[in-house]
């Protein structure tokens, strides 16, 4: 550089520029010392000027600059010393405040000498100008970072964490400070997804940028948190930041809606098989009431028709008899009458079940005692089944008595015996059991104390199908010509009639087990009493009888009887009929009625004819039980169809009682 | 390269080698007076290359960003002196100077100045040794900070300065291993200048010790 002004001039050039000028010759003494450097270091020129630099700032003796200053004399290197590395020179500003600055540090070669020139720059200004830009730029990032509603934490290659947000309070309740340092494992369970990803390196750039994990707050407490990940890398070295977002909330809303949503499922799965349980019940009580109500038709037709067969049977059998009397003796034409009276009896049997089934039977309940009952028929029970099968017989001493018709029941018992004979073709054991029941409710029953009779057999047993038909009337699985169809349907009659219950299990090729479910005696009904007398035919009184039916056929045949036997007959044809007979002439010894009349019954005549006359003797006559029942034992009773015998004990009863 | 010279004998790399490691060891003193600690600098391998070959070299690992402190000198020869780091090492060089205690923060401040100085303490120390071993002077600038790739760090205004002297540089800072690399950049004059220096060297090292004679 060439400056071609005076030397006058560079003196206060020297002293105008802004940054300090320290001029040292080779003994590194002060030679120059500009106005800038006095007013920062509070050193005039006339303080300093001739002394070396190190005896005016002690300090620098440790420092860089000695050597500095003598290498730019060896060598003509020129240095920098800065703030950032050195401790420099105490220089104040107006305001006493410190002086950051950097000295460069230049050789200057004159014509005549070597200097060095120190070069003071105040970068005070320059410093905090960035640190303001710095913390400018921070304060947005910070109001960024801090005001995030999730928590964010920084990570070094160690998983510890450098940095937090303040956020991670409000998130997690950690302590602003209380993090930092630590493993980022405190925040989470030891199983996580997190981990495994901050285990790998910033190389794979395929690594997911969000997580779930399961995290745990400073209380101990787990929540659910979303997590988004990024890698950075500063300074050679790896960093992650991870971005915490609760969403326990979600996840538990989420959770109960599930839960809501699969009881609900339950809740109508649940609905539907009740439904379907409650379908299937109704079919089924749908069924058993079709069966009964098909039971109860049949039952009904059956009884008419039993009623109406009954009563043309009376009149044959009684034409019969008058008839086999009044006839000579001639065997041909004798012969054929006891042909026709035995079809007759048997169409009369034949009816009897037919009414037993449709409960329509006159049942004369009595006082049993099986233990008596049951033994006395085996002779005839064997008889009936033949030598091939054995019948057992269990019956403790402490069964109680039941109220039945002891004859129905016998023969109940003896279909139930042919039955399995039937069952039986090649021969096994019969047992017939007895036993007290306390309560009849289990099989549908009244409430109160049964007795059960079980027929078991160790035949063929029976199909569902089967099972499932074998009480209806004609049913049948023998034969056509070997039976009736109303064994079964018989005995259920008999049962249902009695207050009582008929049940079958079988097993196809195990055998059937029948069980009459009977009602136990009252412990007050009497004990029965020897049979009275048998009956004679009353031929020596003679009786006046008033004979009311409402069939003329029937009346015929019985008024023959009547006649037969010695008696005299007004025949009536209904109930007021007989009425007016009796006002007119009371000299009748005895009523016998039908029960079946159009208008009134016979049950009503009866009463009727009572309370005018109570001692006249009434018998009523009917194929029904249809008489009410507590008021059936004030009147004699002739079941249809009946023979001049049977008429004949009637008559002696009615009288004499 | 032509066979005029430029090319280094085993024995001018392994004298050139010397006179650089002697270099960054004065560096080395200075540096371990401001950090207070043991700093180890030490150069193992020297070569002379072209720009070209010398921008790829300082691009090793793929890492494109580079950082230098630039220095002029002009003497018995004279160029550009380099002193070049992977811009992520430098950050870490200056961390390793100015002390763990300041934040990531403090460092980025004063990288700018702190990498500047510890440029200028370093390539001070190579070329005033060899300004030393001549007992000549050579006038040095002030370090200024490039920043760039490779072609970036080696274009030159002028086409004079077409070959590089190119050493590697590994320093051990408070347990921090950083490399870096130092490039010379001079013109063929000056190559030839630095040849003779160094045979001036080896010849004089010979004639203290003839039996040394390789």
């Amino acid at each position: 550089m060439l400056v071609k002004t005076a030397d006058f001039v560079i003196g206060p050039v020297f002293d105008a520029v802004d940054i300090g000028l320290v001029l040292l010759d080779n003994q590194q003494c002060i030679v120059g010392w500009n106005e800038w450097i006095a007013r920062v270091s509070r050193l005039s020129a006339e303080d300093v000027l001739g002394k070396n630099l190190c005896d005016v700032f002690t300090d620098l003796r440790s420092g860089r600059l000695p050597d500095v200053i003598d290498d730019a004399f060896q060598v003509g290197s020129s240095s920098i010393l800065t703030h950032a590395l050195n401790a420099l020179l105490p220089l104040q500003g107006e305001g006493g405040e410190r002086l950051l600055h950097n000295i460069v540090v230049r050789p200057v070669v004159s014509v005549s000498a070597k200097y060095c020139l120190l070069q003071i720059t105040d970068v005070t200004t320059a410093v905090s100008r960035e640190r303001l830009l710095r913390e400018r730029q921070n304060a947005r990032y910070y109001a960024i970072v801090d005001s995030a509603p999730d928590a964010i934490i920084t990570l070094d290659d160690s998983r510890k964490i450098q940095w937090v947000n303040g956020s991670v309070d409000d998130v997690l309740g950690y302590g602003h400070s209380e993090l930092l340092g630590q493993k980022i494992d405190i925040l989470l369970e030891p199983e996580n997804a997190l981990l495994p990803i901050l285990a790998k390196t910033s190389v794979h750039r395929e690594m997911p940028t969000a997580v779930s994990v399961v995290g745990r707050y400073r209380n101990g407490n787990t929540g659910h948190f979303e997590v988004s990940i990024g890698h950075w890398r500063a300074d050679r070295r790896d960093f992650v930041t991870t971005i915490w977002r609760d969403v326990t909330e979600r996840v538990t809303a989420d959770a109960a809606l599930r839960e809501a949503r699969d009881a609900l499922q339950k809740i109508n799965e649940e609905l539907e098989s009740r439904v379907e349980e409650r379908t299937r019940e109704s079919e089924v009580a749908l069924r058993q009431l079709h069966e009964s109500q098909k039971m109860e038709s049949i039952g009904q037709l059956t009884g008419g028709v039993a009623h109406d067969f009954n009563n043309l049977l009376a009149v044959v059998l009684g034409s019969l008899g008058l008839l086999k009397k009044a006839i000579p003796r001639d065997p041909r034409v004798s012969r054929l009458l006891d042909r026709a009276i035995q079809g007759a009896e048997r169409g009369a049997t034949l009816t009897t079940r037919l009414l037993a089934f449709a409960r329509r039977q006159e049942l004369k309940v009595e006082y049993v005692a099986l233990q008596k009952l049951i033994p006395e028929m085996l002779d005839f029970l064997r008889h009936s089944v033949g030598p091939n099968i054995a019948i057992h017989t269990e019956i403790s001493p402490d069964v109680c008595a039941i109220e039945v018709d002891a004859n129905q029941l016998e023969l109940a018992l003896i279909n139930l015996a042919v039955n399995a004979r039937d069952a039986m073709p090649e021969g096994g054991s019969l047992t017939i059991a007895c036993r007290n029941e306390v309560d009849g409710r289990a099989v549908g029953l009244a409430q109160g104390p049964f007795v059960c009779i079980t027929v078991t057999d160790t035949g063929e047993g029976m199909n569902e199908g089967t099972l499932a038909r074998a009480q209806e009337p004609f049913f049948t699985t023998k034969g056509v010509g070997k039976g009736t169809g109303l064994g079964l349907s018989m005995v259920q009659g008999f049962t249902a009639q009695s207050g009582g219950a008929t049940r079958l299990r079988s097993e196809l090729g195990k055998g059937t087990t029948v069980t009459l479910w009977l009602r136990r005696a009252r412990e007050d009904l009497d004990m029965p009493t020897a049979d009275a007398e048998s009956p004679e035919l009353v031929k020596a009184r003679h009786l006046r009888v008033l004979l009311v039916d409402d069939d003329i056929l029937v009346s015929m045949g019985a008024a023959d009887m009547l006649l037969d036997l010695g008696h005299s007959v007004t025949e009536a044809q209904s109930g007021s009929h007989a009425l007016k007979f009796l006002e007119s002439d009371s000299a009748f010894d005895v009523v016998v009625t039908d029960y079946a009349m159009p208008g009134m019954n016979g049950f009503e005549l009866a009463q009727r004819i009572k309370e005018r006359n109570s001692k006249l003797p009434i018998i009523l006559a009917t194929g029904y039980a249809e008489l009410p029942a507590e008021r059936s034992i004030e009147f004699e009773r002739l079941s249809k169809p009946y023979t001049a015998k049977d008429l004949a004990a009637a008559l002696e009863k009615a009288v004499n009682s | 390269m032509t066979e005029n010279g430029t090319k280094l004998t085993e024995i001018e790399r392994d004298a050139l080698a010397e006179i650089a490691n002697m270099g960054v060891s004065r560096a080395a003193n200075s540096l371990r007076q401001m950090v207070g600690e043991q700093v180890l600098l030490s150069v193992p391998t020297v070569q002379i290359v072209t720009r070209q070959e010398a921008s790829k070299l300082v691009e090793r690992d793929n890492l494109k960003r580079l950082v230098a402190v630039q220095q002029s000198f002009e003497g018995p020869f004279g160029g550009r002196a380099l002193l070049i780091f992977p811009e992520a090492q430098s950050l870490e060089l200056v961390r390793s100077i100015v002390g763990d205690e300041h934040s990531l923060d403090d460092v980025i401040d004063l990288e700018q100045e702190a990498l500047a100085e510890t440029g200028n303490i370093i390539l001070n120390g190579c070329l005033a040794t060899i300004a030393n071993m001549l007992h000549r002077t050579m006038r040095m600038s002030l370090p200024s900070i490039v920043r760039g790739d490779g072609a970036a760090l080696f274009q030159s205004a002028g086409s004079a300065e077409q070959f590089v002297l190119f050493l590697y540089i590994d320093f051990n800072i408070k347990k921090r291993d950083v490399r870096g690399f130092i490039a010379l950049l001079m013109d063929l004059p000056s190559i030839a200048a630095l040849k003779e220096i160094v045979n001036d060297y080896v010849n004089n090292i010979q004639r203290q010790s003839p039996s040394h004679v390789g």
